[in-house]
């Protein structure tokens, strides 16, 4: 049981920045490798509010959230945009520039010593054996109600059918007369935010440190991959699945080999159903 | 007939893919209520003029005037905005939305679909979409598509997919529609449904609308005026009984078929 409930903990925090990252993806059809540097910004807006400033955490959370969303708007105007059309492998590259791009500013301006939330020390919660603390507890539920609220924008919003009609085809939705620009913004808004969330979560379970977003990054695409990119909730799935794929990796192997997971659920995935588990099999036109 | 307003003014427009006009110097006009043919032999620049009316391609030259206001630089979606709309030969529909989701995405000047009104004037946005869904509902059901909107567009049928097309057009409240060979494998039946459909947009909507179309038993039912391509050229204009004595339209054209 125990393992569940770390499994669970570990996949809320990826979750957010998967479903982030699978949203960029159906937007622009390029895979993102700066989710990791993004979620690592997150945890740095965060951790200067509530150290720094000395704030509560949840007003650290939703500076993440702000920084998040305007880091990825402004990298996708200032770096995506201007290569829109390129192949997704040149997007895919100038992604991991980008990731060392931030990685680095970020360590110029706070060095690379591994800092952590400032949080009121509090007793786990005992349900007979089980160890439940109450971050985790907490880490789940904002998790969750982010991704049922990112579920139900993109399906019962008008401003959700517009971004699903442009992630279905864009030239088509440009031709409908749809602002396909500005709906892509507001894609990337919502990405950025879910990013600099989980920033904010990883920081409660992780320390923080710069070189955080190599940590995360292989999980958040493995988890994104599993659940079939371009499906957000595939990729809340995804996250589950890596999250219990991780946790029993480290209770029958060994801790060391928990960072192997992403990369094998990648492989296994891609050679066993492409797709993903609730992706659509695309038919390349 | 020239008291009616021009709804499409073009002249000149030219379009060269290498160093071949594929549509070279046309001019074409349809005036407010007309239904246009425009007909030819394949490869005749037909479906590029109705790229370059609807800006889908840019013309190399040429200006285009929609409704009197100038289009020549317009990007294609802003061309909804000035009234034009457009169908395709091959019916493109957005396959994983629903019917009505699809029609719905054409309305213009939909509040909801901006960040800014969906956050800060909820109930305004809440009401508009109620107001859009009400005429989306009607406009499937003038195409009798109304039970079908709960489908993904994808489970549509060739035909079906035809007027969802209309569905949206009626949905955008242009008043110009271009219709790209909208028969062209399309069930029987459903061509006179949709014949019909078109002839009743015309005359209760007053919609105007130009027919690219192979099947000549459409184009003499519906069209009022008939504009014959070749070549890249318009060959001929007039009435279906004038075109089809027309000598140079035999010859380039209906000879073929006859």
């Amino acid at each position: 049981m125990q393992v569940v409930v770390n499994a669970l903990a570990s996949a809320a925090i990826i979750a957010p920045a998967a479903v982030g990252f699978t949203l960029t993806f159906m937007l622009f059809r390029y895979a993102n490798f700066a989710v990791g540097a993004f979620v690592m910004l997150g945890a740095f807006a965060a951790w200067t509010v509530n150290v720094t400033a000395g704030l509560p955490l949840w007003a650290g959370g939703i500076a993440a959230l702000a920084i998040g969303a305007m880091t990825v708007a402004l990298s996708d105007r200032l770096v995506f945009r201007p290569l829109q059309g390129r192949t997704g492998a040149t997007l895919l590259l100038v992604s991991v520039a980008l990731s060392f791009v931030l990685e680095n500013v970020i360590r110029f301006f706070y060095g690379s010593q591994i800092k952590g939330f400032d949080l009121p020390l509090t007793g786990p919660l005992m349900i007979g054996d089980l160890r439940i603390t109450r971050e985790a507890l907490a880490v789940v539920t904002i998790s969750g109600i982010a991704i049922l609220s990112t579920a139900a924008l993109l399906t019962l919003t008008p401003i959700g059918r517009a971004l699903r009609a442009v992630a279905d085809n864009t030239s088509l939705a440009d031709v409908r007369g749809l602002p396909v620009g500005s709906i892509q913004t507001v894609g990337m808004i919502i990405a950025g935010a879910l990013f600099g969330l989980s920033g904010t979560l990883v920081g409660i379970d992780l320390a923080i440190d710069p070189g955080l977003s190599w940590a995360v990054t292989i999980p958040i695409i493995a988890a994104a991959i599993f659940g079939g990119l371009g499906s957000p909730l595939g990729a809340a799935l995804g996250a589950l699945a890596i999250g219990f794929a991780e946790e029993l990796t480290v209770m029958f192997l060994a801790p060391a080999y928990k960072g192997a997971v992403g990369f094998m659920v990648i492989v296994v995935v891609l050679l066993l159903r492409p797709q993903g588990l609730l992706g659509v099999a695309v038919d390349r036109k | 007939m020239t008291a009616l307003p021009l709804r499409i003014e073009a002249s000149g427009l030219t379009k060269r893919f290498g160093g071949i006009a594929v549509v070279d110097a046309v001019s074409f006009q349809a005036h407010a209520g007309e239904i246009v043919g425009l007909i030819g032999p394949n490869g005749a620049g037909k479906t590029t003029l109705f790229n370059l009316l609807s800006r889908v391609l840019r013309s190399d030259a040429g200006t285009l005037l929609i409704n009197g206001i100038d289009a020549t630089r317009r990007a294609p979606h802003e061309l909804a905005t000035l009234g034009l709309v457009r169908t395709f030969q091959l019916a493109r529909e957005l396959d994983r939305l629903t019917v009505l989701e699809n029609v719905l995405l054409a309305a213009r000047d939909n509040r909801g679909e901006r960040l800014f009104d969906a956050l800060c004037r909820p109930a305004a946005t809440r009401k508009s979409e109620h107001a859009m869904i009400q005429q989306a509902r009607e406009a499937l059901s003038i195409v009798s598509l109304a039970p079908h909107e709960a489908k993904p567009a994808a489970a549509l049928s060739g035909g079906q997919k035809k007027l969802l097309e209309l569905a949206r057009c009626l949905m955008s409240g242009a008043d110009i529609i271009l219709l790209d060979e909208i028969a062209a494998g399309v069930a029987p039946h459903l061509v006179e449904e949709i014949v019909d459909l078109v002839a009743r947009l015309n005359r209760e909507h007053g919609k105007t609308f130009v027919v690219i179309e192979h099947n000549v038993g459409v184009i003499s039912r519906l069209c009022s005026r008939v504009v014959v391509m070749a070549q890249g050229s318009v060959i001929a204009e007039g009435s279906f009984e004038t075109i089809s004595r027309d000598a140079n339209v035999i010859a380039s054209y209906l000879g073929q078929a006859a």
